[in-house]
């Protein structure tokens, strides 16, 4: 079975390539790519010309909310959500309920991920880095690690004894495993809902103040150029913290970073009249820190965009303000945000876009994706993206069980429509199938 | 038709003049006993917090325009059982009710009911957002004897930060005319005011310099516990109103409280009695303010309609 990606712009970061090409997929490999290559015996052609062919995507940070919040999403549809969204590698993460800490329940999800219903996506789960993520015991890391995690996190419910923290970066360094840190000093941010700001003085919400972030970010920073333990930092959000991290680069720390959508796109004034939409974990800040944002992912500061896909039920949404839950969902809206926002603008190439969609997260977690070398990862896992596309998103329309997202109704040009983890596993109804040619 | 009151942040100055003519309006018909037409509609309090004078303000001001009250308090109700606001709202929309008044301890939260509720809801306090009616209370005892709020000086001194008061009476304030000051220690201002309508000030000598009006917030206990004030004591020496710091403010100042008052904290026993305090006068202006409120969400006038079409286009040929 052979199935050739005829005619696309074919980027792949890894080989920092951007080539007008073709990608030659035989028995769930890829066998060939490149401007010439020879084609014959094909079974089936997709024309892929005025399209971009990447190594599929990779999100670092998916909440699949299974087991336990199994309302909000499913293994089944969240994998469904991302097959759709373009991604073939996500990670998901171990706040669910229970927390992900001990290797049998590493063995569920990766057994849920690769039942036929699921999306064919691969799910490489984070396992927690302290016992029901409370921050006092460190998790059984080593068995876990032998169970199938990539990393470690304790998420949302980040630690704040800075002893435990140097002796999970220890744990972790010991096991080989990077730790996934959101940071935030609970102390500070102390049951708040909205960025600290003007808009929170005029709403009367009790504020998280840029310092419950920064403080945690320079704490883990320091940590991880001490002990050498891998950091990757989730969910920036302030100038302070990409400061922080910046410097911590230049010190020669472990260290990488990540930022989502919702961060570059909306500051603290799309909170509106209490849109708990507009909620968000950190919450959104102000233009300066969209400014330095977009500075920082040029540069490369920034590694990383991922989704935070968070699903949330609509009776947790459609609550007061300061009483709904932070978060969004997001991989099947993140395409085409990321390429109306910041690639379309001009702020990052389609090569660096990509980049920052799968080569870069691929090489943190150490996953066989974000590359279209020949051989390079066990199953050929390709996203073909229409970069013109212009579409409205409406959330109503995706396979996710949730429905909260700030970015329902917007205008965005850029949509993955195909999706390939050995075979086919979502195509677009906006991929025409005139562009299809079954040989067979 | 209905509206809600959810905010005074929202209100044109022609819609809060509208509401204080109504409160004096009916002040005066309450004073002459004159009849006032009954609403005959049923209007559900909703006290998702501890309150008594807002909730006898707003029971006394439905019982003078004939509605009736129901009450509804977070003890004894589903919300006990996990019960979420939404279904709350739905509830009592489907038990008939036609309006609510609503504390509740969340800011924003009586805009959510207003979302789900269809009648009008009125914000009688939610979390540190907005009270409207303390702060339309407060216009018309200040209007009552200062004639206009325009070109007056306005200090409201204390706990801002957590002070839904305040925030309410700022945006009245400065619609009408008024300058607005806030007067009170950093660790309960805001962070960032840029966007509330006033000047910050953070010693009281300055910030109540030549005043025509002080409202008094009311310390909560809590503050010091919660690290954000030294002691009582400590707090009272710098912030405290009394016959001595009363001196800075204009000769003929007002100087108004909300309640309840922490008498030797935020107001020393002469200011509180004093000539200057107007602080039950507000209580009872509460009332017909409330009166106000409650009549003008039931009473919004009817959107233009289009003009009848002609006769002759429906007559056939």
């Amino acid at each position: 079975m052979r199935t050739l990606l005829k005619n696309g712009r074919i980027l792949d970061p890894s080989q920092d390539l951007d080539v007008i090409g073709h990608v030659m997929i035989e028995d769930d490999q890829i066998a060939a790519m490149g401007p010439d290559i020879p084609s014959d015996d094909v079974d089936d052609i997709y024309d892929c010309t005025g399209l971009w062919i990447c190594p599929g995507l990779v999100d670092p940070h998916v909440h699949l909310r299974e087991p336990g919040r199994e309302d909000e999403e499913t293994i089944v549809s969240g994998t469904q959500a991302a097959a759709a969204g373009g991604f073939t590698t996500i990670c998901c993460m171990p706040n669910t309920s229970p927390p992900l800490d001990n290797p049998s329940l590493v063995d569920f999800i990766l057994d849920r991920a690769a039942s036929p219903e699921a999306g064919g996506v691969f799910v490489a789960p984070v396992g927690a880095l302290t016992v029901g993520m409370r921050g006092e015991q460190i998790a059984d890391l080593a068995a876990m690690k032998r169970a199938g995690i990539v990393a470690a996190s304790d998420e949302e419910f980040p630690i704040q004894s800075s002893f435990i923290m140097q002796k999970a970066m220890e744990t972790c360094v010991q096991v080989d495993l990077p730790i996934m840190a959101h940071c935030e000093d609970l102390s500070l941010s102390n049951g708040g809902a909205m960025n600290e700001g003007a808009m929170s003085a005029v709403l009367g919400v009790k504020g998280i103040p840029r310092s419950a972030e920064e403080i945690m970010v320079m704490r883990n920073c320091l940590l991880s150029l001490h002990t050498g333990c891998q950091l990757h930092v989730m969910r920036v959000s302030t100038w302070g913290a990409i400061e922080m991290i910046r410097q911590a680069k230049y010190l020669g720390a472990p260290v990488t970073c990540e930022v989502s959508p919702q961060h570059f796109v909306f500051t603290e004034e799309h909170v509106g009249e209490f849109d708990t939409h507009f909620k968000m974990l950190p919450p959104l800040r102000t233009q300066v820190d969209i400014d330095i944002m977009l500075q920082a992912l040029q540069e490369g500061t920034i590694d990383v965009i991922s989704s935070d896909h968070s699903p949330h039920a609509s009776h947790k949404t459609q609550a007061p303000f300061e009483d709904a839950p932070f978060g969004q969902v997001g991989l099947e809206s993140i395409v085409g945000v990321t390429l109306t926002h910041l690639t379309h603008r001009g702020i990052l190439t389609p090569l660096e876009t990509i980049r920052k969609l799968s080569t870069k997260p691929a090489q943190i977690l150490r996953l066989d994706a974000g590359t279209l070398k020949p051989g390079e990862t066990p199953i050929a896992q390709i996203t073909v993206i229409d970069p013109g596309f212009e579409w409205t998103f409406d959330v109503n329309k995706t396979f996710s069980r949730s429905r909260n997202s700030p970015f329902h109704g917007m205008m965005l040009k850029g949509r993955s429509v195909l999706t390939f983890s050995g075979s086919e596993i979502y195509r677009d109804r906006h991929f025409s199938d005139d562009r299809i040619t079954m040989v067979t | 038709m209905a509206r809600n009151l959810l905010s005074i942040r929202h209100l044109s100055p022609d819609q809060i003049e509208e509401l204080l003519v109504l409160g004096r309006e009916f002040k005066q018909w309450v004073i002459e006993g004159k009849e006032i037409a009954r609403l005959n509609r049923v209007v559900g309090q909703l006290f998702f917090e501890n309150s008594t004078r807002t909730r006898v303000s707003f029971e006394q001001a439905a019982h003078y325009l004939g509605l009736k009250s129901v009450n509804f308090s977070t003890t004894g109700s589903s919300l006990k059982k996990g019960e979420t606001l939404k279904d709350t709202i739905l509830t009592l929309r489907y038990e008939r009710l036609n309006g609510l008044v609503m504390r509740h301890p969340s800011s924003g939260a009586p805009a959510l009911a207003a979302r789900y509720f269809a009648g009008p809801v009125l914000n009688a306090g939610d979390g540190r957002h907005e009270h409207p009616t303390q702060a339309l209370a407060d216009a018309l005892t200040i209007r009552e004897r200062k004639g206009s709020l325009e070109g007056l000086t306005v200090a409201i001194v204390g706990d801002v930060e957590h002070s839904r008061v305040a925030r309410s009476n700022a945006w009245l304030m400065a619609k009408m005319g008024a300058n607005v000051r806030f007067v009170g220690p950093r660790t309960l201002m805001p962070a960032h005011s840029g966007l509330l309508p006033g000047d910050v000030f953070y010693d009281l000598e300055s910030g109540i310099k030549d005043a025509d009006v002080i409202i008094a917030l009311r310390l909560q206990r809590e503050r010091m516990t919660d690290g954000l004030i030294g002691s009582i004591g400590e707090y009272a020496r710098q912030y405290q109103i009394n016959r001595d710091k009363l001196r800075y403010a204009a000769p003929d100042a007002l100087l108004l409280h909300p309640g309840p008052i922490n008498r030797g904290i935020e107001l020393d026993d002469a200011a509180a009695d004093g000539e200057q305090s107007v602080i039950t006068a507000q209580v009872e202006n509460g009332i017909f303010v409330r009166m106000a409120a409650l009549y003008w969400c039931f009473h919004e006038p009817e959107p233009p309609k289009p003009a009848p079409k002609s006769r002759a286009k429906k007559v056939k040929a």
